[in-house]
């Protein structure tokens, strides 16, 4: 009895579900991602710049210009155009036609507001107000940027880096639901719109009025954009052989071996280094301790890593050797090579023990290290948070090198957190850190590695963890942001002052270049971007930050396959 | 009856309140300082984090002295407040945990309580003749031998990658959201078996072996012996024998629900299955203070539950213990 | 009363004509000597980048080399130390607190039994992964040392209950009352009676508690908890998975350390039952 009794609940239920309409994404018209969610969705405010959801600034929410790295061209996006009309005043147009996607329209009104709160709530664009005076709306299409101080690069920086947020949602949120609420139901003006999310994914769906299918004739094939959250190594890159992701940004060991064994799998270059460079690891040593202080023991550390071991071993060929001066690739036209090559390190071990001698570093107690001038033993750590499998394994080439030419110096793998708290709070002896990405300026960079005041660094976590302390430095800094963006000789003449501090005082070591890992199935959608002469030159990345970087244009441009 | 069962609650209520105490007190032991990782997380520009330090500080609490966050956290567990996470800022942590516990549950319980009631009849049967002992037996210690990671990993591989037959993550299609229907209850259990079956196959082995020389003692005992020489049915002695065998089973059903959850985890990692393992994890990377704390507090409040439930099924099956509430034991 | 002599000869008889026993103990001991030799048979250090990247097994690197061109053979050596290194330890911490707690509560009862009956609960509920976090957060440099302590320190409720249950039922038996009325003190009667008769319960628990704490840590390790320099089984499956091994078709990197913990732990409780059926003579007819 109590039998069928059960067997008659089960029925019902699974008759009764069968009822229930399943929601299932066809392939052909889906984009799957991954690469960028560590965790389940949670946040749909673009504000949480490093947690909202993939796509929330980007697909959803959007920016008044799009900068394109590879070209260094500004593409006018939801402003028509950007002009300096006086020294201090830049005039932006705002586009017409473009409506949020509740179906109010959009004006300048929307623009002056996201300027404004960043008065109020302390969001990324906040310090803008530094030096920014007012911003006034000169009519629906029309604002102004009143400038005290107009800092050219950085305004450069914050025109495709700051989202563009409705008045008439945002303007009765508090404070702390803007710099820290969960922005759901989010309305943007871009071509994806909130579909649905769960403990492992996030769909986006098109928005079938987005303003650039008839303003630039831009319009995306993939109806559902679905990212799903990351996994394992060992999962994702089984995931990719298998061709389950359309678009993969994760850092996955073995990818070379992946493109050449013929899985329909890409990358932008076909041969090595593969991917483009997205930010320079550099070696931090922390001026504040003994003998990190010294330059010469620093230039005799930049000279002990064998950087192409790490290269071509530990990263099989997929990132490159960085280039003395530390600058990426895509600003290869502000290095200064004359002076790269008179000042440049690069790897020779045999320099390095002559420069340690010719300094007074001796091996006193013959134990295969050397001692300090004044005697006393050296015996120095470089971290990298644990789990960072590359970087874990990029230490011990950079531990190797720094031993054989009788610096003590041994890796070390703290937690995270642990990591975070020396890099800001100056205790650590050396690390490896990354956290400047390709922009429109190498400002951003001096910046981060000049960032000033000392005293400061803890909280601002803005970079110079070093504690380098040099005013002439940082005076070149801020003057680099006063040349106007588009004045390449300007830039270059301040560049090459900045540079040669850099290389003779060698506060921080650019080692190599890290990827912007982005690996590409074939399966469903083709026309991606790459090096080839007849393919489009755009990124193909979902990281934050990176669909204002011509990522968007990416998707407008991909085809179904065949 | 009534005794036993008060001194019992009585001793899992201070169980309870001495493992959260131990539980609150975990995460502050840490060094480091989550709103810092919080914030490095968010990159903001340099003034703007200044700023949010002492806005997250204090909205975390984290300002208040040791005593007065103690007396918090308490008032707060009655409210079902388990505070904001700091990994998946700013769900509430009592949301993410409920999100996740359903996984937990459909993934543990049958993989749980499968291979205790396989586990325990194959180990019968083994008792049962020397051929089937030296067959059934060497792969329950094989079984019970492999970790967990290991095996899900195999797994994964051969019945995912070299034969396509399973997925090799999520617990279910990407292509799919949520939805009380067949298809999605049909990718789901699809998704699910890989996760399960290597649960399943450890424990299962670790059961087998367990029941197997419970019976081959109780099967020794002089019961046994007396109720052979009167003649009973071979059938009969081993029904007997088994029902005394499940008895230390049941005890150990009790203690393995603690430790699966080193098990589930792994496995959860492995398959990128959204349960609170694969939480637990991620809090414990990123020093997420009050993910940690809810997680643990669910498990803690998990395996009190369960030990309570076996206690009550201890009394139903054993009729001793309930003769021996009721009069004087020797 | 049996001559101890005659005993352990009788003991040793049935041990070495059990079948399980054997076989367990050979598979253990092969394992054992491959550890303790095996360092010999190789020059390299476990991290040094020695040979061709991912290459197969071969004459040269029997057991292949890993994605930056390292030994696997030497690492799976090694790891087979750290291996019984905290086995050993690991289990050896854990059956001592556990017999102590056990016996303790199983011989007084009452109040002391409750109580430590409470404490046993505790230390089962509270999730060790917990504390683990904590410790490894203030050990800059995790050694297999501080991992094998930690595992004794944790573990041991297993055991003691086991032996808790095995005190019970002992100490009601005729002969410890026998001892009791002739007024032999406690302590006395703990190691002159009843302990003898839990020597081969507390050999059985203590394999138990070995095996079970080469699991642990190698679950430890594979999630980033165990040592930070050395490298053990549990760690070579955690780097092989981190390097995508099994994807990019390196098995020999990820199914050897597995595969040989799953091989000595159950050869361990092969052992176990082995020796079960010795000291029972009641088990020894199936």
């Amino acid at each position: 009895m109590f039998k069928k009794i059960i067997l008659l609940v089960l029925l019902i239920v699974f008759l009764f579900s069968g009822m229930v309409f399943a929601q299932v994404y066809e392939r052909s018209e889906t984009f799957y991602t991954s690469g960028t969610q560590w965790g389940p969705p949670s946040s749909w405010n673009p504000y949480n710049t490093g947690g909202y959801a993939m796509g929330t600034f980007g697909l959803c929410y959007e920016s008044l210009f799009l900068y394109d790295p590879l070209t260094n061209e500004y593409i006018p996006w939801l402003a028509n155009s950007g002009e300096w009309i006086s020294p201090k005043v830049y005039e932006l147009k705002i586009r017409k036609g473009v409506r949020w996607n509740d179906g109010t329209m959009f004006t300048a009104k929307d623009v002056k507001f996201t300027f404004d709160i960043a008065k109020t709530a302390a969001i990324g664009l906040s310090p803008i107000w530094n030096f920014l005076g007012s911003v006034d709306k000169v009519d629906d299409y029309t604002v102004q940027l009143k400038f005290d101080d107009p800092l050219y690069q950085e305004l450069g920086w914050y025109i495709y880096n700051n989202p563009i947020i409705p008045e008439h949602i945002w303007a009765s949120k508090s404070t702390e639901e803007v710099t820290s609420g969960i922005g759901e139901n989010p309305v943007g003006t871009g071509a994806y719109m909130f579909e649905a999310s769960d403990q492992s994914k996030m769909v986006w769906k098109k928005n079938p009025n987005w303003w650039a299918n008839s303003a630039l004739g831009l319009d995306p094939k993939p109806k559902y954009i679905i990212d799903l959250v990351n996994s394992s190594n060992n999962v994702a890159l089984g995931q990719v052989i298998m061709g389950q992701y359309d678009l993969n940004n994760n850092f996955l060991p073995g990818i070379a071996s992946i493109v050449e064994g013929g899985y329909g799998i890409s990358t932008y270059f076909p041969d090595p280094p593969y991917m483009i460079a997205g930010n320079t690891a550099w070696l931090l040593l922390n001026l504040t301790k003994k003998p990190m202080d010294d330059v010469a023991f620093r230039q005799a550390v930049a000279h002990a890593i064998d950087v192409d071991q790490i290269v071509n071993i530990v990263y099989g060929k997929i990132v490159s050797k960085a280039d003395p001066s530390g600058l990426l690739p895509i600003w290869d036209q502000y290095i200064d090579k004359a002076l790269v090559q008179q000042l440049g390190f690069s790897y020779n071990p045999e320099k390095a023990k002559a420069i340690l001698a010719g300094a007074g570093y001796k091996d006193v107690d013959s134990d295969g290290f050397v001692e300090a001038p004044d005697g006393s033993k050296i015996a120095l750590s470089v971290v990298v948070p644990f789990g960072w499998s590359d970087w874990m394994e990029s230490i011990k080439v950079v531990s190797r090198g720094c031993q054989a030419v009788g610096i003590n110096l041994a890796p070390e793998y703290p937690d995270y957190p642990q990591y975070l708290d020396s890099k800001l709070n100056a205790t650590f002896d050396m690390m490896i850190c990354n956290d400047q990405q390709m922009s429109s300026t190498p400002w951003t960079y001096y910046d981060w590695m000049f960032q000033n005041p000392i005293a400061d660094i803890a909280t601002m976590q803005n970079g110079n963890y070093g504690r380098y302390d040099n005013e002439e430095a940082f005076a070149l800094a801020d003057e680099l942001d006063k040349v106007k963006v588009g004045d390449i000789e300007g830039m270059k003449a301040v560049i090459s002052k900045l540079e040669k501090i850099e290389l003779t005082d060698l506060p921080l070591i650019p080692l190599w270049y890290n990827g912007m890992w982005s690996q590409t199935s074939n399966a469903v959608w083709t026309n991606w971007p790459s090096s080839a002469e007849d393919s489009n030159h755009y990124l193909a990345a979902t990281w934050r930050g990176y669909w204002n970087m011509t990522g968007i244009l990416m998707l407008c441009d991909l085809e179904p396959a065949k | 009856m009534k005794q036993y069962f008060t001194r019992k609650l009585f001793i899992y209520i201070l169980t309870f309140f001495i493992a959260v105490t131990i539980d609150w007190l975990i995460p502050r032991f840490m060094p480091g300082n989550p709103v810092q990782v919080l914030l490095a997380r968010a990159s903001l520009h340099a003034e703007a984090a200044k700023e949010m330090y002492s806005y997250y500080t204090k909205a975390f609490g984290l300002d208040l002295p040791l005593w007065k966050q103690y007396l918090n956290f308490w008032i707060a567990i009655f409210h079902g407040d388990l505070g904001t996470s700091i990994l998946l800022f700013p769900q509430p942590v009592i949301k993410i945990i409920m999100r996740a516990v359903p996984y937990d549950i459909f993934l543990l319980l049958p993989s749980i309580l499968l291979s205790w009631f396989a586990g325990n009849k194959f180990g019968a049967f083994a008792a049962r003749t020397k051929w089937l002992d030296n067959t059934i037996l060497p792969v329950g210690y094989i079984l019970t031998a492999t970790p967990y990671m290991w095996l899900a990993i195999l797994l994964g591989w051969v019945l995912a990658m070299v034969f396509p037959i399973f997925p090799l993550a999520y617990a279910s299609s990407p292509a799919m959201i949520h939805s009380f229907s067949w298809i999605f209850i049909a990718d789901y259990l699809w998704h699910w078996f890989l996760p399960f079956a290597s649960l399943f196959m450890v424990m299962f082995g670790g059961w087998a072996i367990g029941m197997r020389n419970m019976i081959i003692y109780e099967l020794e005992a002089d019961y046994s012996h007396y109720l052979e020489a009167l003649g009973a049915p071979r059938k009969l002695v081993r029904r007997y024998a088994f029902r005394n065998a499940i008895l230390p089973q049941v005890t150990g059903l009790a203690l393995q629900l603690g430790i699966i959850m080193a098990g589930a985890l792994v496995t959860e990692v492995v398959f990128s299955y959204p349960g609170i393992g694969y939480l637990i994890l991620g809090a414990i990377q990123n020093q997420d203070f009050f993910l940690i704390q809810g997680c643990f507090l669910f498990i803690i409040i998990e395996v009190l539950i369960a030990n309570f439930l076996i206690d009550v099924l201890y009394i139903i099956i054993d009729p001793r213990i309930r003769i021996g509430m009721g009069g004087k034991s020797a | 009363m049996t001559k101890p002599k005659k005993r352990i000869n009788e003991f040793l008889y049935f041990a070495l004509k059990n079948k399980r026993l054997r076989v367990g103990l050979s598979v253990v001991l092969f394992f054992l000597i491959l550890a303790l030799v095996g360092p010999l048979l190789t020059d390299y250090k476990w991290d040094d980048y020695v040979g061709p990247a991912y290459h197969p097994p071969s004459y040269e690197y029997w057991f292949g080399t890993t994605t930056f061109g390292q030994d696997v053979f030497t690492q799976f050596i090694l790891g087979l130390k750290a291996s019984f290194l905290v086995g050993i330890i690991g289990g050896g911490i854990g059956t001592l607190i556990g017999v102590l707690v056990g016996f303790t509560a199983g011989y007084h009862g009452g109040m002391i039994d409750e109580f430590l009956n409470m404490l046993t609960n505790i230390v089962i509920v509270i999730p060790t992964l917990a504390i683990l976090l904590i410790i490894s957060v203030y050990l800059k440099v995790r050694g297999v040392l501080i991992e094998s302590i930690f595992i004794g320190f944790t573990a041991w409720p297993w055991a003691a209950r086991a032996i808790r249950a095995q005190t019970f039922s002992l100490r009601s038996r005729d002969f410890v009352d026998l001892a009791r009325i002739s007024g032999i003190r406690p302590l006395k009667i703990m190691f002159t009676e009843i302990a003898p008769n839990m020597m081969s319960y507390l050999l059985m628990t203590f394999i138990l508690q070995f095996g079970g704490a080469i699991l642990i840590a190698a679950t430890l390790d594979f999630i980033g908890l165990g040592p930070t320099n050395a490298i053990s089984l549990g760690l070579m499956m955690n780097l092989a998975v981190l390097w995508g091994a099994l994807p990019l078709g390196m098995w020999w990197w990820f199914i050897p350390p597995g595969a040989a913990i799953a091989a000595i732990v159950g050869a361990l409780y092969l052992t176990n039952v082995g020796l079960d059926e010795v000291f029972n003579p009641k088990l020894r007819k199936l």
